[in-house]
């Protein structure tokens, strides 16, 4: 038993060995960042709910430290510690990751490329997609199925659709789960507007009287001001929440259009005409994001991949918190529900939210090995 | 040993076990005075108590080191995600009550329920850049109660003390934490939020599933768990006796169909009953009205009997995935 998980690991190592080559090749320079990592940096970008997937253990000088759970956060601290450095800098990596996962292996092999720095959006998005099927093809990959999405794209609909920022945030956060829309606007958890005595008081008067209000108030009751909310921005969600109503859910034409929107998916040139009928339609302000999305899929032609293969959908946008524009991942086109054993994408927020000074566009791919259907394995 | 039991080291809840092993007659021997870590009960050879920290107890349950111990849920709900797969709730125990609660400013007028709290999480980090703090020991807890409500902008400061202090002191802006009265919430300016009730816990028997059950553990397992459930059982009930005239047959099963009485036989007109303690008072009219002179109500120190509520709990939830011995 033993030994035949020895060879399989070995075999994946191998696969790894010339993806990395290949990377390499291409220009991108391998790294190896250390597998004890900061835990802060991971929770802070994912948010609390990852702490049940990561190795934790304490540092010496008690800092919380954990096993990497991938690599592209220390890839992107490595290449800030480094000074980040003019125009486009180009990393790859093969080793292991850990993550917690119960009745599996903890511990899983990973290989990928990150670049930071380039300019020319749409084309770096598409010669990364492009160097990782090459890589898995190179790897000894059997045949793969890619879905693409847009995170920009999504983003611009829901902006241009002037839902309020509480309802852009459902939205953003429904559907990177996977909910339904109906559950992800279900207003019933609200205080009704009706019930909410001071808001009805705070329709409208401006931000120095509601926080006056809300200082009064608080000083009437005797309650004590602890912790970090300031009476000054109690009141400006009392002013948010009274110009906004949110308990009326949002307009049906809104509605209409999120609905159609969503929906859209399938062939990219044919998602992309059905893209700008619904924003002709629904008179939605996305032309600059439609552009990005229509010349980066002639980017991925003019690479040579197949773009008839290729199914894109609206509602695929990954980790919204994270990534800002072209996501997309790879499945075994023999068995489509097994998990991706491609996924990556564009995170120029990244850089920034770990200390850069300024907003560096990046983007990358992770393949994993574990995932990969290998020719050669049983 | 055979088997270990463990039980509260210190402090009132310590006092509550060891009171309710002692209504059952089992008591809670501590060896050489009260500083010592392993002790006895009396008449049980080959049981060992261990008294340990009740943090201690879930850790030594899941690992299998004791077989049963007295613990609060909250911890056993709280012990890491695979907790539900070792450890097993055998009975609650009536006493260690509190809640866990989300808690945040009585300041924050606005915030009323978790949905509010969602949005004002994600306010906070939109301005601030930063996320809202939530100080608390129970990380898995509120993990899970904050993703069931969509919270996601919260980081977690693990806090093992005084945790109701931290808005105040400035290393947290809300808390998630135990709270018995909500009394030292409100000293500490704090309110508990509408739908902020995680867990409403109390003390369990709690089994672990990872521990050596050999047929001597399980053999002294029955042994003290039948104890405890004859007396929860005589707890719960009255014995309720009387002497009938003609026709008792008939009064006993109507008795028994309308109260949950269980008769005890008959003889001479001569009847007993064992009924649930609220129902006695009834029953005993009942019997009045059917022509008994005089009706006694007595309390019933045990009542052992088959089946064995708890000893069944421990088999139904533990022995199929205990390791059988070999």
């Amino acid at each position: 038993m033993a030994s035949v998980t020895a060879a399989h690991r070995a075999a994946r190592l191998q696969a790894g060995e010339r993806a990395l080559a290949f990377f390499e090749s291409a220009g991108f320079g391998r790294v190896e960042p250390h597998v004890l990592q900061p835990t802060g940096p991971f929770l802070d970008m994912s948010g609390e709910d990852i702490r049940g997937r990561l190795y934790l253990t304490s540092g010496s000088e008690g800092g919380e430290l954990c096993l990497r759970p991938d690599y592209t956060i220390p890839v992107c601290l490595l290449h800030l510690a480094q000074g980040g450095g003019d125009g486009e800098q180009r990393y790859a990596y093969l080793g292991p990751i850990f993550r917690a996962r119960a009745g599996a292996e903890g511990e899983l092999i990973q290989t990928g490329l990150e670049s930071f720095g380039r300019r020319d959006i749409e084309a770096a998005d598409a010669e990364i997609l492009a160097l990782a099927m090459e890589a898995a093809e190179k790897a000894g990959s059997k045949p793969l199925k890619v879905k693409i999405g847009d995170a920009r794209l999504f983003e611009d609909v829901i902006s241009a659709l002037g839902l309020p920022e509480y309802w852009r945030r459902r939205v953003r956060r429904g559907v990177a789960r996977g909910l339904p829309l109906e559950k992800v606007l279900d207003s019933s958890g609200l205080t009704p507007f009706s019930k909410a005595g001071v808001l009805a008081a705070l329709e409208r008067t401006d931000h120095d009287g509601a926080k006056a209000l809300v200082q009064d108030l608080l000083a009437m009751a005797g309650i004590a001001t602890v912790g970090g909310r300031s009476p000054s921005e109690i009141a400006d969600r009392f002013l948010e929440q009274a110009a906004t109503r949110l308990d009326a859910g949002i307009g049906a034409e809104q509605l209409e259009a999120l609905d159609r929107f969503l929906a859209i998916s399938g062939h990219p040139d044919a998602a992309s005409r059905q893209l700008r009928e619904l924003a002709r339609s629904a008179r939605l302000e996305i032309g600059p994001a439609l552009a990005s999305f229509e010349e980066r899929v002639g980017f991925l032609a003019a690479r040579g991949l197949p773009i008839d293969e290729m199914s894109y959908s609206a509602s695929f946008v990954r980790d919204l918190d994270y990534y800002t524009g072209f996501v997309f991942e790879a499945v075994d086109a023999a068995a489509p529900d097994s998990g991706p054993a491609i996924g990556g994408g564009r995170y120029d927020g990244l850089a920034r939210k770990l200390g850069a000074s300024v907003a560096t566009p990046a983007i990358g791919a992770a393949i994993s090995l574990d995932r990969l259907p290998l020719e050669t394995a049983a | 040993m055979t088997l270990t039991i463990a039980a509260p080291s210190k402090g009132r809840l310590q006092e509550n076990a060891f009171d309710y092993f002692a209504r059952a007659g089992l008591d809670i021997v501590q060896g050489r005075g009260a500083r010592d870590y392993r002790g006895a009960i009396a008449g049980f050879a080959d049981v060992e108590v261990a008294f340990l920290s009740s943090s201690e107890i879930v850790g030594q349950l899941a690992a299998g080191a004791v077989h049963i111990g007295v613990s609060g849920e909250d911890l056993v709900r709280e012990h890491a995600g695979d907790a539900n797969d070792r450890l097993a709730l055998l009975t609650p125990l009536g006493f260690g009550r509190a809640n866990v609660v989300v808690a945040v400013p009585q300041s924050w007028i606005d915030v009323r329920n978790m949905a509010d709290l969602e949005d004002v999480c994600a306010h906070y980090r939109a301005k601030r850049g930063e996320r809202m703090r939530v100080a608390t020991k129970y990380v898995n807890l509120t993990r899970r109660f904050f993703n069931e409500h969509g919270v996601t902008d919260y980081r977690i400061v693990e806090s093992l003390g005084a945790t109701e202090g931290a808005p105040a002191a400035g290393s947290a802006e809300l808390i998630v934490d135990i709270a018995t009265t909500g009394a030292t919430l409100a000293a500490n300016a704090l309110k508990t939020l509408e739908d902020g009730v995680i867990l409403r816990s109390e003390a369990n028997l709690v089994a672990s599933r990872a521990a050596d059950w050999t047929p001597d553990a399980r053999t002294a397992a029955r042994g003290i768990l039948s104890r405890l459930a004859a007396t929860e059982l005589a707890r719960r009930s009255r014995e309720v006796r009387a002497r009938l005239p003609e026709g008792a047959a008939a009064i006993i099963a109507e008795a028994s169909e309308r109260f949950a009485a269980q008769p005890e036989g008959e003889a001479g007109g001569a009847v007993g009953f064992l009924c649930p303690r609220d129902k006695a008072a009834q029953l005993a009219d009942f019997l009045l009205s059917k022509g008994a002179r005089r009706v006694g109500v007595h309390n019933v120190e045990q009542v052992f009997e088959i089946p064995n509520p708890l000893y069944d709990a421990l088999e139904a939830k533990v022995f199929p995935k205990a390791a059988t011995p070999a």
